[in-house]
């Protein structure tokens, strides 16, 4: 009970924050992708955190995603809402295709893997011009203002649009990992041969999560592609920016948890742009720098993720209480 | 009836015959002991039979269903699964969830957790069913991996030495529970060391040496039968008796 007070409380924070926010400015911009990448490292940790495999290849669906929609659009008129299922479909069937060879594998050479598959996309991508623009990229065409459109004046709906979208993901990851599939997933994760000696179809499980994470992967990326307007094979297939950074959210915050990609998208995104705002005018490269000793000194401090210090503050809290 | 049916089983890993050509067929209902040195082929046996490894040759049946070629999730819905000797349990999972994830196989969480309470009853271990199974004692989680492999429904159960480290107390409450196991109609194979277990609960025995099938008989037949005692002691064996 106390719990869905609290999830309340913190939803209806993150839902006023925007209000107090210029509705165009830049600090919205960085809330709606701070959301954004919260709810793709939640699609993330389905893979990453309940099966345990370091997929370093997301961006591929997530590429899929944004263009799909945007091409749908572009070419037919098609609505985005329509084109993020037809994004989420081809993302899942890419998905299924990775999957099948990758699966087998473990630890590091999953990870490599699915990195060069991941390579793979944004290379045809920019190769296959004829249907993505190429190098050059794709502009969302302008639509007349309309939730049906899914085109606003302002990138307050956006925020919320993010909002949304980093809810039901996060609720698809709870349902799972609390339900049959989670601990299936968590058998596998242990032993795999233990887990089909009790009948578990190892096979079907680890494709089947595969699928959905694509498949909501791919959908974030129309999201991402409707905020962004505009975006070339490099930024929607990118390996650093898409694929490993979520990776990375979800890790720094706490991989396996639903609390773990929020604590890190909020952490991660914020500080990236505030050290590119704070150095950028300074030697080049300087704000990376500076952002990749905060991120070693936040792994060291907390190898498990963010999400520890909750632990750790409800001990302390629980020991205070008995004293 | 018979339950299961294994004819004519070969398996060779590289220059090692791990087994070769065993056939027997086991009763509904009967309590078979396994015996062999170490190195016989008993675990690659039971790997074979519940699909983790597969024969070079032979057909096995269960309850009428040829298995060879099923990966063990199939074998497992069709009634057969295992315990592994090295235990291999679901370390950072607590002992309710270890079990209870076996009883997905034929029911949903709400009524597998009811079923992995009864199971971890059955083995005596109710009380530490929040516990993580990683930080038992050996004995402990052997009883675990029972429980587990007990809450897939089986109507063939293979225990991969279950009894190994307990004491004696402990060792009569297991062999009273595969008793128990016995008599609600489900099939035992089991694999054990420990002699004095193994007379005292099987209905029959099977003595495996070199991956070949040595004896298959009553305990007090493979007990006094000579080529037995020479696999188990050597040609000396007069000299000791």
């Amino acid at each position: 009970m106390k719990r869905w007070i609290l999830i309340a409380v913190v939803i209806l924070i993150a839902a006023a924050i925007p209000q107090f926010m210029n509705p165009n400015g830049y600090w919205i911009r960085v809330f709606t992708f701070t959301l954004l990448f919260a709810a793709m490292a939640q699609a993330w940790n389905l893979i990453g955190g309940l099966a345990n495999q370091l997929s370093l290849g997301h961006a591929a669906f997530f590429g899929i995603g944004a263009y799909t929609s945007t091409i749908l659009l572009i070419n037919f008129g098609i609505s985005p809402w329509l084109g993020m299922f037809a994004g989420g479909a081809l993302g899942g069937l890419a998905a299924l295709v990775i999957a099948i060879p990758t699966m087998r594998l473990q630890g590091h050479y999953f990870a490599l893997a699915t990195l060069a598959f991941g390579e793979v996309a944004r290379v045809i991508a920019n190769v296959w011009s004829s249907l993505t623009g190429g190098p050059v990229g794709l502009s969302v065409p302008f639509m007349p203002p309309s939730v049906a459109a899914y085109s606003f004046k302002q990138l307050l709906p956006h925020a919320y649009i993010a909002l949304a979208a980093l809810i039901i993901v996060t609720v698809i990851f709870e349902v799972i990992r609390r339900g049959a599939m989670g601990y299936r997933l968590r058998a596998i994760r242990e032993n795999a041969a233990a887990a089909e000696v009790i009948g578990i179809d190892t096979t079907k499980v680890k494709l089947q999560t595969a699928v959905i994470s694509g498949v909501l992967m791919a959908m974030l990326g129309t999201v991402f592609a409707q905020v962004a307007v505009f975006f070339d094979p490099d930024t929607a297939f990118s390996a650093v920016s898409i694929s490993i950074r979520v990776a990375l959210i979800a890790i720094i915050g706490g991989v396996g948890t639903a609390v773990g990609p929020i604590l890190g998208a909020f952490f991660i995104v914020p500080v990236e742009e505030l050290m590119n705002d704070l150095f950028s005018a300074g030697a080049a490269g300087l704000s990376q720098v500076i952002f990749g000793v905060i991120l070693i000194v936040v792994i060291l401090w907390r190898p498990r993720g963010l999400v520890t210090i909750f632990e750790a503050l409800r001990a302390r809290l629980s020991k205070g209480a008995q004293s | 009836m018979t339950i299961l049916d294994v004819r004519g089983i070969s398996r060779r890993f590289g220059g090692l015959q791990a087994l070769s050509d065993v056939s027997f067929s086991v009763p509904k209902g009967q309590i078979v002991g396994l015996i062999g040195p170490n190195g016989a082929g008993k675990t690659t046996f039971f790997n074979t039979l519940c699909g983790l490894t597969r024969p070079d040759k032979g057909s096995i049946t269960l309850d009428g269903t040829p298995i060879v070629g099923l990966k063990p999730h199939k074998v497992a819905g069709l009634g057969m699964t295992k315990t592994f000797q090295n235990v291999a349990l679901f370390a950072e999972s607590s002992v309710l969830d270890n079990v209870l994830t076996a009883g997905l196989l034929r029911h949903d969480v709400k009524t597998a957790r009811e079923r992995a309470l009864v199971c971890l009853e059955r083995v005596g271990l109710r009380s530490v069913a929040d516990k993580m199974a990683g930080n038992l004692s050996f004995p402990e989680r052997a009883r675990v991996e029972l429980a587990r492999a007990l809450c897939t429904d089986p109507k063939v159960l293979l225990l991969d030495e279950v009894m190994a480290a307990l004491n004696p107390v402990e060792m009569q409450e297991i062999m009273d529970l595969i008793r128990q196991l016995r008599d609600d109609g489900i099939t035992l194979l089991v694999v054990e060391h420990h002699m004095r277990a193994i007379m005292a609960i099987c209905d029959r025995i099977l003595v495996l040496n070199f991956g070949r099938l040595l004896a298959d008989g009553a305990p007090r037949e493979v007990a006094n039968d000579p080529v037995v005692i020479e696999a188990y002691l050597g040609r000396s064996a007069e000299a000791h008796a």
